[in-house]
C-alpha cells in the first residue's frame, strides 16, 4: 500500500479517536441497537478485532529489531530481509489499529454511553492526553524506522537499531497506560473495610491503574504479543514460500518459517505461567471469580483453552520434528536416558510436590529444580543414551498425557450446580482437576518442547541443513500455529471480559442491559472464529499487497525499438 | 501400511485398556470415553508423525489447499467447542434479574430524588413569588398549593417469607460454589455449614457476611489471612437479604455434620 492510503487510514483512526472522546462529553446520548448480534457482541467484535491487530503491531517490532540487530551482528542478511518484511506489513496493519480503534471507541459510545462517559471521565488524562501522545509519538517513530531503513545502512545501522528500540519502548509503554482502564474494569481499586464506590471517589489515577491485574495483564499481554507477532511471522513465510517456484527464495522462507516458528513457541513457553500469574491475582482479588471460571459458567471455556494449548503444543512439536528431518546427519544425535525418563515421570512427581508444597512455596523448588536439571547435571556420569529419534517420539506421547491431564475435568457439566454423579470424577481421582495437575500438565508441555528444542540445536551443530527441503506440510503447521494462537487469543479474551459478570467494572457499575449473562461456548465459538477469519483476511492481504508487490517479476528484456509500419 | 496398521492396533488397545482400567476404578462413562478418545489422538499422532511426506504446490493448487485449510479449522473449532456441555443462559438471567434490582430500583430512584429537589425549588421560588405579590397588596395571588414530595406512601413491604429469601439469596450469591451445605457444593475453600446454627447466632453470621475479617474459622486460617472471603458483599446486597441469609443458615444445626468453629476477631 502507498503511504497516502496508509496516512488516510491513520488519520480516519484518529479523527474517529478524538471524535469519540469529544463525542462522550455529550450527555444523554440515547443508546443505539446493533440488530442481529446486539450491543454487546457488536463491542466484542470491533474491541478483538482491534486488539488482534494491534498485538500485532506491538509484538512484531519486538522481534524485528532483535532480527535486525542479529542481522547487523552476524552479518546475515536474511535476518535484515525477515526484520523488513515483517516490518512492511506492520505498517500496513497499523493503519488498521488506529481504524478499529476509533471504531471501538464509537460503537462502545453509541451502544453504553453512560458506561463509556464515566470510564473516560475517571481515566480522562490516559485517554484524552497520554495515549493520544503515545499514539502520535508511536506513529511517527514507526514510519521513520520504516523509511530510514535502506538509507541508514553501514555505519549509520545503530542508529536506525536504536530507532527500532526506542519504537519498542513507546510501544510496551502505550500497552501498559491501556492496560490501566482495560485491568480496572476486571479489579477496580478498592480498600479494606470500604466500599469501591467511597474508595474510588478519593483515589488518585495513579491508584486507578495500578490496581490488582494491571502488571500481570501487562506481562501476559506482552508475551502473548510476541508470540503472536512469532507466528504471524511464520504465517507469512509459509504464505511466502507457498507462492514461490525459485529454490533461493524456497530456502529463505524456510528459514524465516523457521524462525518465526522459534520466537513463537520461546514466548509461548511463558504464556501458561504469566495466564496463571494473572489468574491467581485474580482470585486473590475477589475468590468468588475462581470458581465462576473454573467450576462453574466458564468452566468449559478452560477446556476449549485446554484442547487448543494442546494444539498448539503438538503442532509446534510437530514443525521442530519435521525441522530435523531435513538436517543431514541428524541420526547421530544422541542424548542422555535421564531426559525422557524426567519426562515421563514429570507430570506424577510434579502433581505430588504441588499438592503438598502449594505454589509459591519455595519448597517445590527444592524438589522439583533438582529433577528437571538432572539430565544436564548427571546426564554426563550416566553413560546409557538415547537416539533423538526415540526421545522426540517420547515427548509426542507426553504431549498427549500433559494435555489429557489439563483436559480432565471435575465433571462433564456447564456449571456447579448440574453436577451429579454420573458425571463426577471419583473422589480418589479428584486430584486430577486441581490445579497442581494442571501445573504438572503445563509444565510437561513446556518441558518437552525445551528438550526437543536442545536436540535441535546438537543436530545442526553435528549435521547439516538443508533449508528449503522441509516437508511442504510444515507450510500448513505455521498456518495452522498462526491461527490457532489468534483463535486461542480471542477466546481468552472473551473470558477475562466475562469475568467481570454481570457488570461493566467488576462490583462497580452494573450492566442493567438484558444482554449482561454469560453467553454459551458454542456462541462465543462463532463469533471467535468470525473475528479470526476477518482478521486473517486482512493479514493475508496487507502479505499479499506488500511482498509479492515487492518481489517483481523476472525483469523482461525491452524489445528493439521495432520501427513503425514493420512487418 | 504395515507400520500404520501396528500402530492403530496398539492405539486402539491402549484405548480399550485404558477403557477397562478406568471402568474397574469406576469411572462414569464420560470419562471412559474421554481417555478412549487420548489414545486415538496419541495414535493419529504417531501416524502423522511417520506419514510420507506432501508434495509441494504452487499458485492457484497451494491458494485453494490453504482456504480449504482454513474452512476445516474453522468447522472443527466451532465444532469442538459445541461438543462440550453448553450453560443456560437461561439459568442466570432471571438471577442477574433478581441480583441486579434493587440496584437498578436505586438507579430509578437516583433519578426521582433528584426530580423530587427540583420540584420543591420550584416550589420554593413560587411560594416567594407569591409573598412578594402579597407584599405589593396583591391579594389576588392564587394560593399556592404545595406540589409535595413524592406523593406515594411509604412502601411496606409484606414481611414475606424469611426463610425463602434467605435460600434465594444462598443461590443468588452463589454462596455453594464454596461453602458445602446439605452435601451439595463446596470444594473444600469454605467451611462445611450444616451446623452453623449450634455455633453460630443469627447476628454473628450476618456479621461474618458483611464483614469476613470479623470471624476466623478454625481450620481456614490461611484462607482467613488471605482475605478468601469476598469482602464485597455488604455493597452487593441488602440488609434485608443479609439478615434473611443469616436467619436461614442459622436454622442448619445438624450435629453429624462436623462444620468448624469460628473465633470472633473483631
Amino acid at each position: 500500500m502507498k503511504p497516502w492510503p496508509r496516512s488516510l487510514l491513520t488519520l480516519i483512526g484518529f479523527l474517529a479517536l478524538f471524535g469519540g472522546a469529544a463525542y462522550a462529553q455529550v450527555p444523554g446520548a440515547p443508546p443505539v441497537e446493533f440488530p442481529y448480534t446486539g450491543n454487546r457482541t457488536a463491542v466484542w467484535i470491533v474491541a478483538q478485532l482491534h486488539i488482534l491487530f494491534a498485538a500485532f503491531i506491538l509484538g512484531a517490532p519486538i522481534f524485528v529489531v532483535i532480527s535486525e540487530w542479529l542481522g547487523y551482528r552476524k552479518q546475515d542478511p536474511r535476518y535484515d530481509r525477515l526484520a523488513k518484511e515483517v516490518t512492511k506489513v506492520t505498517v500496513i496493519l497499523y493503519s488498521m489499529t488506529a481504524l478499529t480503534g476509533g471504531l471501538f471507541i464509537f460503537v462502545l459510545l453509541a451502544t453504553y454511553p453512560q458506561f463509556t462517559t464515566w470510564l473516560i471521565n475517571h481515566f480522562f488524562m490516559v485517554f484524552a492526553v497520554i495515549y493520544p501522545l503515545l499514539f502520535i509519538g508511536e506513529t511517527f517513530v514507526l514510519y521513520t524506522y520504516f523509511y530510514t531503513w535502506d538509507d541508514w545502512k553501514g555505519n549509520k545501522k545503530a542508529r536506525h537499531i536504536a530507532l527500532g528500540v526506542l519504537l519498542n519502548l513507546i510501544g510496551t509503554i502505550t500497552l501498559f497506560v491501556i492496560d490501566g482502564p482495560t485491568s480496572f474494569m476486571n479489579t477496580p481499586v478498592k480498600g479494606e473495610g470500604i466500599s469501591p464506590a467511597e474508595f474510588l471517589e478519593t483515589a488518585t489515577l495513579w491508584d486507578k491503574i495500578y490496581n490488582y491485574t494491571w502488571m500481570p495483564l501487562n506481562v501476559h499481554r506482552l508475551v502473548g504479543n510476541v508470540t503472536f507477532g512469532g507466528f504471524i511471522a511464520g504465517m507469512i513465510a509459509a504464505y511466502m514460500y507457498m507462492s514461490t517456484t525459485k529454490d533461493e527464495e524456497r530456502s529463505y522462507y524456510d528459514w524465516m518459517g523457521f524462525v518465526g516458528n522459534l520466537i513463537g513457541v520461546g514466548a509461548l513457553l511463558f504464556l501458561p505461567f504469566m495466564g496463571y500469574l494473572l489468574s491467581y491475582e485474580l482470585c486473590d482479588y475477589d475468590a468468588s471469580i475462581c470458581p465462576y471460571m473454573m467450576a462453574d459458567q466458564l468452566s468449559m471455556f478452560f477446556e476449549m483453552q485446554g484442547a487448543m494449548i494442546g494444539l498448539i503444543f503438538l503442532a509446534s512439536n510437530y514443525y521442530i520434528w519435521m525441522s530435523m528431518k531435513r538436517i543431514q546427519g541428524v541420526e547421530k544425535v544422541r542424548m542422555t536416558i535421564l531426559a525422557p525418563i524426567v519426562m515421563v515421570t514429570l507430570p506424577v512427581v510434579m502433581t505430588k510436590v504441588m499438592t503438598d508444597y502449594p505454589v509459591p512455596d519455595p519448597m517445590s523448588l527444592a524438589f522439583l529444580l533438582p529433577m528437571l536439571l538432572s539430565p544436564v547435571i548427571f546426564g554426563r556420569f550416566i553413560p546409557i543414551t538415547v537416539s533423538a529419534r526415540t526421545i522426540i517420539k517420547v515427548g509426542f506421547l507426553m504431549i498427549v498425557v500433559g494435555d489429557a491431564i489439563w483436559m480432565t475435568p471435575h465433571g462433564f457439566v456447564p456449571t456447579g450446580a448440574k453436577l451429579v454423579a454420573e458425571l463426577e470424577l471419583p473422589s480418589d481421582w479428584n486430584f486430577l482437576a486441581l490445579m497442581p495437575a494442571k501445573n504438572s500438565a503445563a509444565f510437561t508441555l513446556v518441558f518437552v518442547t525445551v528438550v526437543n528444542y536442545v536436540i535441535y540445536n546438537r543436530a545442526i551443530s553435528q549435521g547439516t541443513i538443508v533449508w528449503g527441503r522441509i516437508d511442504f506440510v510444515s507450510q500448513f503447521v505455521l498456518i495452522f500455529l498462526a491461527f490457532s494462537a489468534i483463535w486461542t487469543m480471542g477466546l481468552m479474551g472473551a473470558v477475562r471480559s466475562l469475568l467481570r459478570k454481570y457488570f461493566h467494572t467488576y462490583n462497580l457499575m452494573p450492566d442493567f442491559t438484558a444482554e449482561s449473562f454469560t453467553p454459551t461456548l458454542s456462541y462465543s465459538a462463532w463469533w471467535i472464529t468470525g473475528i479470526t477469519v476477518v482478521f486473517f483476511s486482512v493479514v493475508s492481504f496487507a502479505i499479499f499487497v506488500t511482498l509479492r508487490a515487492s518481489h517483481p517479476k523476472d525483469h523482461v528484456p525491452e524489445g528493439s525499438p521495432v520501427p513503425a509500419g514493420a512487418k | 501400511m504395515g507400520k500404520a496398521i501396528f500402530k492403530i492396533i496398539i492405539g486402539l488397545l491402549v484405548g480399550a485398556g485404558l477403557w477397562v482400567g478406568t471402568m474397574a476404578l469406576e469411572f462414569p462413562p464420560v470419562f471412559r470415553w474421554m481417555f478412549f478418545a487420548y489414545a486415538i489422538l496419541g495414535t493419529v499422532v504417531f501416524l502423522v508423525l511417520d506419514a510420507p511426506s506432501m508434495k509441494p504446490m504452487n499458485g492457484a493448487k497451494a491458494f485453494g489447499a490453504v482456504l480449504v485449510f482454513y474452512v476445516i479449522l474453522c468447522v472443527v473449532y466451532i465444532a469442538g467447542a459445541s461438543l462440550w456441555p453448553q450453560y443456560d443462559p437461561e439459568d442466570e438471567k432471571g438471577k442477574i434479574e433478581k441480583l441486579l434490582k434493587a440496584k437498578r430500583e436505586a438507579s430509578e430512584q437516583g433519578k426521582a430524588d433528584e426530580l423530587i429537589a427540583r420540584v420543591k425549588a420550584l416550589d420554593e421560588q413560587a411560594k416567594a413569588l407569591a409573598e412578594r405579590i402579597k407584599a405589593l397588596g396583591g391579594d389576588l395571588a392564587p394560593p399556592v398549593q404545595g406540589t409535595g414530595g413524592p406523593g406515594a406512601p411509604a412502601s411496606t413491604a409484606a414481611a414475606g417469607d424469611m426463610l425463602k429469601i434467605g435460600e434465594d439469596q444462598w443461590q443468588l450469591q452463589e454462596c455453594y460454589n464454596c461453602h458445602k451445605l446439605k452435601g451439595e457444593g463446596g470444594k473444600k475453600r469454605g467451611p462445611e455449614l450444616d451446623n452453623i446454627g449450634s455455633l453460630m447466632s443469627m447476628d454473628d453470621i450476618k456479621q461474618k457476611i458483611l464483614d469476613p475479617k470479623s470471624w476466623m474459622t478454625e481450620g481456614f486460617e490461611k484462607e482467613f489471612e488471605k482475605g478468601k472471603m469476598p469482602d464485597k458483599y455488604k455493597d452487593l446486597m441488602e440488609d434485608k437479604d443479609v439478615v434473611a441469609l443469616a436467619v436461614w443458615l442459622s436454622t442448619f444445626k445438624n450435629t453429624s455434620v462436623n462444620t468448624p468453629k469460628s473465633i470472633k476477631k473483631k
